[in-house]
Order: C-alpha cells, then sequence, then structure tokens
C-alpha cells in the first residue's frame, strides 16, 4: 500500500508542477507585461509621459528582462517561499490577499457539493438499480437526464429569475444583508449555511445526476456476480446481503468518481457564481481575465487546481483504504 | 454407426427449424445493434429530436422567418406573439399586431396587445431573399407574415428588435457544428493517443497516462476561460471559433482515449487478433483492419456522449462573454443578453436559447445512452 | 428405492425473455437419496444449473418456478415443499447453508474479492447458529483446516484473490460445510480448475462427504468425474431427465439412446483415431424446442413417433428409469395423452 500511495503522491507532485506551467504560460500569453501593464497605468493616472528609461527600469527591477525560465523560477519561488502571488492592477492589492479572501468560500461551496452528491446519488443509485425498471427507476433515470442536460449556469438563471418572480429580488446571495459585510462569527456562519444550499444544490446537480447512473449501473453489474448468489445459497436475507457485498464493490468506482467529478464540480462553482454573483473565486477569476490581470488570474488558476489534485489524491488514499486489491499491493 | 444411413428420410422434421437458427446467427453486427437500438424508444426520439435541429440548422434561412441580421428598432423588445389559427370561423392563421404607450413618468415604452390589428400569416411566404444552401436564389420562407413589413416575432424581440425565434434557429448551426468539429479532433486525439497507449504499452502508455490524469485532475473551465480572455479582440470571428472548438477538444478527447486504450489492451489477448498477427498482418493493417472495427460502435457511443459536453462548454463561454462573439449568433452569444437577472425579469423570452440548449443536450444524452446499449448487442 | 431425502416431481422452471420463452427445466422427476452422491450429467444448457438451483430457490428473473412440488425431508421441520415457499422468505433462507449447501462453479468470482475468507464463513455459522463471533472464528479455523489449507489459522484473515484457485474452491468448500448441510449441491465444482487440482478436490469432497454421510448432488458434464465419485446418475437432455440409473447401468447397460451417444462421444485412451463418434446435429436453439421428444431430431434411433409424443418416464429395473418411446406402449401412452 505504501508504494501505492507514494506513487499516487509523486503524481501529485507531477500534476501540480504541470499545473504551474499552465498557469505561468497564462501569464505571458497576453501582449505586454507587467511593465507595460504598471506604464499603462502610471499613463491614465495622469502622467504625461513615462519615459523609455523607467519602463526597462521597473523591467529589470522586475526581472522581466531576465530569460523565460528564470522568470518562472522567480514566480513559482515567490509562491512556495514568501506566499507572494504578484500584485492585482484591476483591485489594487496584493493577489494572495484576493485569494484567501475568496478561495475558501468556493472550497466550502464545492466540497458541500461533494457530501450533497452523495448523500442523494448513493441512496438513489441502489435503490434504482434493485427496483429496476420500476416506475420510481424512469423516474429517477427521467430526473437524472434533466439534470445532466441542464447546465449549471442555465440552472441559476432560471432559478434568480424565478425568486425574481415570485419575491420581487435575486435572493441567491451567500448571506443577508446584514451579515453581508460584518467579521465572521457563529451567527454569520450559521446565517451563511443557511444560504448556502442553493448554490450547493445548482454546483450539484449535474454530478447527482451522473453518479445516479454510474451507482445504478455499477450496482446492476455487481449483482448478476456469482459472489451474490453464493451468499444467498447462504441463506443472507435480501437487505443484508445487498449491504454487504454489492453496494460494498460498487463502491469502489463510485469512490473514485468522486475523485474526478471534484474538478468539474469546481468549475461548475466558478460558473454559478459568476452568474449569482456570489463572494468567491467565481467573479474575481472572471474579471481579472477580462481586464489580463494575469497575476491574480493565474494565482487563482494555480490554487483552485493545485487543491482539487489535492482533493483527488484524497480521493485515492480513500480508495485505497477502502479495496484490499489496493491496500495489499 | 450406420443407424444414421438406416433413416434419412426423417430428416426433414426439423429443417424448418434450422433455418431460422441460421437466420438468428447471420445477422450482421449492425443489425444486432439496430435491432436493440429500435427497442430503447427514448433513444429513438432522442435521434429524431437530433435529426430535427441538424435539418433546421442545414435550412435555417428557409425555416426561419427573418434573417439574422434583420432587425426593426421599431420593435425593440416586443414581446411573443400568440399564432391563432381560426378568424371569423375559418382557417386564416393570424397574430395581433402591437402597440405601445409611453409611461407618462419614467417615459419608457410598454408593449401591448393589440387586438384591432391582425396580421395575417401563412406557409412558404416570401420574405428577404437568400441563396439555398448558398446557391439557388430564392425568398420563400415556410413560415411569415403575408405583408413582410409586418412584425412577426413567435418568441419576442430583443434589445435591437431583432427576432429571437429567428435566431435560434440560425444558431443551431454554430452550436451545434462546434459540437461536431471539436468532436471531430477530439476523437482523432482520442483514437490516436488512446490507441498508441493500449498498443505500445511500456513508457510511451505511462506518459500518455500521466496526461489524461492531468487534463482529468484541473478544473477546466477556469482554463478556458483564460485562453478563452486572452484571444485579442482583433480576432476575426472565424478565428475565435476555430480557437473555441479547438480549445474544447483538446480538454475532451480524455474520456474517449481511455475507452481506446481498454479497447486495446484486452484485444491485444484475443484469438482473432492473435490469428490475424500470426498471418502477417502488418501493424497498420491490423489496426484499422481488425482492432478499431471491433469497436466502432462504442467509439460511435462515446462520441455522442461527448456531444453534449461540448455544446455546454460553448454555451458556458460564449454566455460569459469569453466565448463567441457577436455577429456570430449561437445559443450561449444569445444569451450573454441574459446575464443580468433584471434583464430576464422584464424579458423572460430571452431564455428560449436555453430551452433549446436544453432540448437538445437531452436529446444527444439519451441517443448516446441508448447508443451504448447497442453498442453490445451480444 | 431407500431413504428419499429430496422428491422433485414435474419441476417445470420458465424463463420469459423479450425473444420468447424458454423451457430451462420442463417436467423434471427426481429423487435423491440420503447419503449417496447423484451426479447430474448433461450438456451445456441442459438445464441442470438451473435444476439444482430451484432446490434453493435460488432462479432469478426472468426465471420463473411455473409448477412442480419439491418435497425435502428437513431434519428439524419435517417435510418441507420447497417449491411452496416465498424464494425470499425466512423458511427457505432457514434452509439454505443449513440443511443443503452449495458450491459453484467459478472459485475466483463466486467468493467476495472484498472480505476475508474468515469473514465469508463466518458469515454462515454466525447466521444459522446460535454463536458468538470467536467461537464462529474458530469453526472457520476448524473448517479450512479440514479441507486441507495449510496453515488455517493465518489464511482465516486472508483476501481470496491472494488464494489459488484451487485453495479459494477449498475455501468455498469449507464455505457451504460450515454448518454441516445434510445435502450438498455442487455445481461443476472442479471446471475451472486444472487437472491434478480437480483430482484433489474431488478426492476431498468424497472424503467429505462419507465422514458426514452426507447427501452429494454433484452436477457435471465430465463423464470421467461421474465415473469416479457417483452412486447414481441422472442424464439431462433439454430441460428433462432421459435416463437415471445406478452409475454401474449407465456405463454398461445404458438404454437411452442419448444415454448411448453420451458414451460412444467420450474418447478413450485406447481408441483409434477415427473411432470418436460425436453426437450428430447441434443442440437446438432454447427457443424453439423440438416437438415430441426433445432428442430425436439427433436420434440415430427415432421412430416415427417421435416427433409427436412427449415420452414418459419407464421404469425398466428398481432404480432405472428412462423417458423414450422405444421403451414404452406408444398407444396406450398416446391414448393418455390425448385424453
Amino acid at each position: 500500500m505504501w508504494r501505492y500511495i507514494a506513487r499516487r503522491f509523486a503524481y501529485m507532485l507531477f500534476t501540480v508542477w504541470v499545473i504551474s506551467l499552465i498557469s505561468f504560460i497564462l501569464i505571458q500569453l497576453p501582449p505586454g507585461d507587467f511593465a507595460t501593464k504598471m506604464v499603462s497605468q502610471m499613463l491614465s493616472g495622469g502622467a504625461r509621459e513615462v519615459p523609455p528609461e523607467v519602463e526597462a527600469q521597473l523591467r529589470a527591477q522586475y526581472g522581466l528582462d531576465q530569460p523565460v525560465y528564470v522568470q518562472y523560477a522567480t514566480w513559482i519561488g515567490k509562491i512556495i517561499f514568501e506566499g507572494d502571488f504578484g500584485y492585482s492592477f484591476t483591485y489594487k492589492r496584493d493577489a494572495i490577499e484576493l485569494i484567501f479572501e475568496r478561495l475558501p468560500m468556493t472550497f466550502t461551496i464545492s466540497l458541500f457539493s461533494v457530501l450533497f452528491i452523495w448523500v442523494v446519488a448513493l441512496p438513489t443509485g441502489i435503490y434504482s438499480a434493485v427496483n429496476k425498471y420500476s416506475l420510481s427507476d424512469y423516474l429517477f433515470t427521467f430526473v437524472g437526464f434533466i439534470g445532466l442536460a441542464v447546465p449549471n449556469f442555465l440552472l441559476a438563471l432560471i432559478l434568480m429569475f424565478l425568486s425574481y418572480k415570485f419575491s420581487g429580488q435575486a435572493l441567491i446571495g451567500l448571506f443577508s444583508p446584514e451579515f453581508a459585510d460584518a467579521p465572521w462569527s457563529l451567527a454569520k456562519v450559521l446565517d451563511m449555511l443557511k444560504h448556502l444550499w442553493i448554490p450547493v444544490i445548482i454546483v450539484g446537480m449535474a454530478g447527482t445526476a451522473s453518479l445516479i447512473r454510474t451507482m445504478r449501473a455499477n450496482l446492476l453489474d455487481e449483482l448478476n456476480k456469482p459472489y451474490v448468489e453464493t451468499a444467498r445459497a447462504k441463506g443472507l436475507s435480501e437487505l443484508r446481503l445487498l449491504w454487504k457485498y454489492p453496494v460494498r464493490h460498487a463502491l469502489n468506482p463510485f469512490i473514485s468518481t468522486v475523485g474526478w467529478t471534484l474538478p468539474t464540480l469546481v468549475g461548475g462553482e466558478v460558473i454559478v457564481s459568476i452568474v449569482l454573483n456570489l463572494p468567491t473565486s467565481g467573479p474575481i477569476i472572471l474579471e481579472s481575465l477580462m481586464q489580463q490581470d494575469m497575476y491574480l488570474s493565474a494565482g487563482f488558476i494555480l490554487v483552485l487546481s493545485t487543491l482539487t489534485v489535492v482533493g483527488t489524491f484524497v480521493s485515492d488514499l480513500l480508495l485505497a483504504w477502502l479495496d484490499p486489491r489496493i491496500r495489499l499491493q | 454407426m450406420d443407424a444414421v444411413a438406416q433413416q434419412p428420410e426423417l430428416e426433414p422434421t426439423w429443417g424448418a427449424e434450422a433455418d431460422d437458427d441460421l437466420k438468428l446467427e447471420v445477422a450482421t453486427q449492425w443489425q444486432l445493434m439496430w435491432w436493440k437500438f429500435r427497442k430503447h424508444q427514448l433513444a429513438m426520439a432522442g435521434g429524431a429530436v437530433v435529426i430535427f435541429f441538424y435539418i433546421l440548422a442545414l435550412g435555417a434561412e428557409f425555416f426561419a422567418p427573418k434573417l439574422f441580421t434583420w432587425y426593426d428598432k421599431n420593435y425593440v423588445y416586443a414581446p411573443p406573439q400568440q399564432i391563432h389559427l381560426i378568424r371569423d370561423g375559418q382557417l386564416a392563421p393570424f397574430v395581433y399586431g402591437y402597440k405601445f404607450e409611453r409611461d407618462p413618468k419614467s417615459y419608457k415604452k410598454t408593449w401591448l396587445v393589440d387586438e384591432e390589428t391582425i396580421i395575417p400569416i401563412g406557409l412558404f411566404v416570401s420574405g428577404e431573399p437568400y441563396k439555398i444552401l448558398g446557391l439557388i436564389e430564392t425568398d420563400i420562407h415556410l413560415i411569415g407574415p403575408l405583408d413582410q413589413d409586418d412584425p412577426f416575432y413567435l418568441m419576442g424581440a430583443d434589445k435591437s428588435g431583432r427576432d429571437v425565434f429567428s435566431r435560434i434557429i440560425y444558431s443551431a448551426r454554430i452550436s451545434l457544428s462546434v459540437g461536431l468539429v471539436g468532436v471531430f479532433i477530439s476523437m482523432m486525439l482520442g483514437i490516436v493517443l488512446g490507441g498508441l497507449s493500449g498498443l505500445l504499452g511500456g513508457a510511451v502508455d505511462n506518459i500518455i497516462q500521466r496526461l489524461i490524469e492531468i487534463m482529468m485532475s484541473i478544473p477546466m473551465l477556469p482554463v478556458w476561460l483564460a485562453i478563452a480572455a486572452v484571444v485579442p479582440l482583433d480576432w476575426s470571428a472565424l478565428d475565435v471559433y476555430f480557437i473555441i472548438t479547438i480549445l474544447l477538444a483538446l480538454t475532451t478527447w480524455t474520456g474517449l482515449a481511455r475507452v481506446v486504450r481498454g479497447k486495446f489492451l484486452s484485444l491485444r489477448e484475443d484469438d482473432f487478433i492473435l490469428a490475424a498477427r500470426l498471418d502477417g498482418a502488418p501493424g497498420m493493417r491490423l489496426i484499422f483492419r481488425h482492432m478499431l472495427p471491433s469497436f466502432y460502435s462504442h467509439v460511435i457511443a462515446s462520441l455522442t456522449l461527448l456531444l453534449p459536453g461540448m455544446i455546454l462548454a460553448e454555451t458556458a463561454l460564449s454566455f460569459l462573454g469569453v466565448g463567441l462573439r457577436p455577429p456570430v449568433v449561437s445559443w450561449g452569444v444569445m444569451l450573454q443578453e441574459t446575464q443580468k437577472v433584471a434583464v430576464i425579469a422584464i424579458y423572460p423570452w430571452l431564455l428560449y436559447p436555453a430551452l433549446a440548449v436544453i432540448i437538445v443536450v437531452l436529446a444527444f444524452n439519451f441517443l448516446g445512452d441508448g447508443l451504448r446499449d447497442a453498442a453490445d448487442p451480444y | 428405492m431407500g431413504d428419499i431425502l429430496l422428491d422433485v416431481i414435474d419441476l417445470k422452471i420458465h424463463f420469459f425473455t423479450d425473444e420468447g420463452v424458454v423451457k430451462a427445466v420442463d417436467g423434471v422427476d427426481l429423487a435423491i437419496e440420503r447419503g449417496k452422491t447423484l451426479c447430474l450429467v448433461g450438456e451445456s444448457g441442459c438445464g441442470k444449473s438451473v435444476t439444482c438451483r430451484a432446490f434453493l430457490r435460488l432462479i432469478a428473473n426472468p426465471g420463473r418456478l411455473v409448477s412442480g412440488e419439491m418435497h425435502f425431508r428437513s431434519s428439524t421441520n419435517g417435510t418441507i415443499d420447497l417449491a411452496q415457499l416465498d424464494p425470499k422468505g425466512s423458511a427457505i433462507r432457514d434452509i439454505r447453508g443449513k440443511e443443503i449447501a452449495m458450491i459453484f462453479q467459478e472459485p475466483m468470482t463466486s467468493l467476495s474479492l472484498m472480505h476475508t475468507v474468515g469473514d465469508q464463513i463466518m458469515e454462515s455459522v454466525l447466521l444459522h447458529e446460535n454463536v458468538l463471533k470467536p467461537e464462529a472464528r474458530d469453526r472457520a479455523i476448524e473448517m479450512l483446516q479440514r479441507v486441507g489449507i495449510p496453515k488455517p489459522d493465518r489464511l482465516v484473515d486472508e483476501y481470496p484473490f491472494r488464494l489459488s484457485g484451487g485453495m479459494r474452491q477449498r475455501a468455498m468448500i469449507a464455505m457451504a460445510l460450515s454448518c454441516n448441510p445434510t445435502m450438498l449441491i455442487a455445481d461443476e465444482p472442479t471446471t475451472a480448475l486444472d487437472v491434478t487440482t480437480q483430482a484433489q478436490i474431488l478426492d476431498l469432497m468424497l472424503d467429505l462427504q462419507r465422514q458426514d454421510n452426507m447427501t452429494l448432488m454433484f452436477i457435471t458434464h465430465d463423464l470421467g468425474v461421474v465415473a469416479e465419485i457417483a452412486d447414481d446418475v441422472a442424464v439431462m437432455y433439454l430441460g428433462r431427465i432421459v435416463e437415471r440409473a445406478s452409475v454401474d447401468t449407465i456405463f454398461n447397460a445404458p438404454q437411452h439412446p442419448y444415454t448411448q451417444a453420451l458414451l460412444r462421444s467420450i474418447p478413450k485412451i485406447a481408441m483409434q483415431r477415427d473411432e470418436l463418434d460425436p453426437i450428430k446435429g447441434m443442440v437446438p436453439s432454447p427457443y424453439r424446442r423440438p416437438s415430441g421428444c426433445t432428442f430425436h431430431p439427433r436420434c440415430s434411433r427415432r421412430i416415427e413417433a417421435c416427433n409427436r409424443i412427449v415420452p414418459s418416464v419407464t421404469e425398466l429395473a428398481p432404480g432405472h428409469t428412462v423417458r423414450c418411446l422405444l421403451y414404452e406402449n406408444i398407444q396406450e401412452t398416446e391414448a393418455l395423452q390425448h385424453g
């Protein structure tokens, strides 16, 4: 098992490295660099003209005249050793502050969505498989298809429209107005939990639908396996048998599915919070991209992806713990 | 034993049955799949809807009452009209016209249905001229007002007085073809990389597997956003379209690659491949003549399930304003207008494109699901 | 015949599929004697596995027990007609594993790979006997020892995927015998094993059967195995038992043309190459059973009436029955079937 974990861990590190490369490339993509940005900001800030020497000096100061790989090393080094993600022009603050402000909410919503998906998909999938072709199976299947077909941002849009229509305001935020700018307190957390369920359901919808189908299909496969017949021939009751054997077996693919739904969930959270204008990373990422505020957006993408990869790694560990075939390797 | 020879005349008692058995055995793989698919009613319905939308997209000029660039500033945000079939006891389809009032205070226009004005409509009416498939010039539209200057907004008008209904039909062209082009590129990548991975094994396999894992563990949406956002503003609509499709393809080939790899791995050990190999079939021939055909059906099914994802991704990107840009019209581009909740609250018909997206994606999912079931008819 | 443990009368199990009805078991009569080994022989798809699963009511959809009786002499509850029990009820569950146990063909897939061997053996014991976990564990270890597994106290905590095929099948046997069942059904338990292991498992089963005076019903298509272990043999073809007799009679004086053909089709070491005589034709499609005697299209001794009349069970000698028109009064049967 330790070899398995070590290998997964190495893969994780490698993936994070690739992510950092992608993020760095994103910074390099738009025309111009930090220095040109600075200059244009000075110009719009009232400076009449900025002499080219100043621009060159800026470039030297930030190491932008160095070869690309040195720039990469500087950038990633600062992030790892100083937690310095660079400076955001749009918000005129350090990127790290914004990341710390917004990212926790994104992950709160994503993790609650994982929970929501599990709590709904597991029993529904099992029920659907055991009562194959029953009325409720068809119903769940149909609802599942709808859940897959309605993209989460449209769902958010529609819910927002409905709430506007019936209550006169777009009610979907994370906090009640009196808590929105208040410092964190127990009351604020409770207030957040009260509001959280709408984005959580929206974000988790598609995942729930697909996981119900996965669980149903897996379980249907398992229900026909010979070991089920063996257990039945021992005299086990149907319910005990179901939970002890096929469900246990079907759980493995289920857990690894959770590992790779996490990236989709995080992506979904980003777009949903853009639509609902929630105070999470989504709106900031979009805004910074539109403004080509690349240090900020690259920082967000780097941290977001890294945390997602860590989440996938955790689901790998869970799988190893659950499945003796991996554990005893 | 010669007992058999003694009583050959008794043979016919099961001759007829034997023929039937034979028929069952010689049904080709595709026939079996079709039989199995036909039983899947939702999938059949899904297939019909998909075909319907592609026909709409192909003949958009004919099916849409107006061109997608057409607008009438007099009818900004005009609400949808309802078709009435019977007038004065006779079959004479018509819609009511509009009248508008200005709010004395805010001076805002509000639309009302004007039951005084009757706009007769019909099938195969003359409208704006266009060329069928870019060849034959004509001005016949499937449906429209008899007098082409009358307002006709089945699904309302948008902020420039354009016809939402017509634009939805034109959008099908872009939205559905982004999917196709993207899926084609994705399929190529998936088959080649998955195939290499499964066939060669070893280090190549390991590298490709890592690549797939990385692609699958990064939240793609922010990356899409980022790349799409840095596309320079002066690029033409066509360039953006290409970038978007390639982008979608680059991030969606992984699923198919896994399927193909798995199939190649198991096929490598299969007897008929071994037989072909011992027969001296060269590598390429082995892959394309013997291995690929044995799981075309799986590939087709996976692709059908990939398409709706592509359509949704394009819609999402365009909706956020980092995908396709006007004047290109897709469902996502149309939905851009709905970003503000205040707008949809007053003009809810602007959400109609969302309905089109949902229907098409649902249809593709049903179709793909049925295909996947049928892909293994044995 | 002596002490009958299980008496099956006119058992019919049909599978209602989309393509039509498959009469997998179509009128089986079978009496199983206590303490003896009965081999059920037949080609693949003849219904032998379905028959024995019916005893434990393990027939899954779309299969259904259409009619028939299965009188079982329970050691605790007198005679029970298994056919009357609810397949999900507690009555049949008390019999499963406790009075009638079963082992299956594939030791690879018939054990759950996610649970330890010990866990799966103990489960039976805990279910049917009023014992606590430590006791059940001791029993599991004892059973593993009995079936010849080395270091049973260590293997009890092992997962099945770490055992060889032979070891797994031994574990399966240990599991089946853990509650001292009166009857053991073995559905081709050696088919998936290599020849040496096969012999060891057969010896083991015979040993255990003798020690416990257990009734053994052994399903196989391997006539060599039959010769080695059987007391009685029942030959099955397309859902019916065509001949039933002692193992000596079956091998030395078979009466049904199918049994005769079956015996001729096995290769013997002393035989010349061209002497091998396979049965003519193919097993018919399950959806279109031949009329009359289902074997008639392939039969070398068929007579004119064979495609019309379903032969009935004829007793040729005590304990030797056959279903073939050659051995019955045709007019009488015909009158019976049409009147």
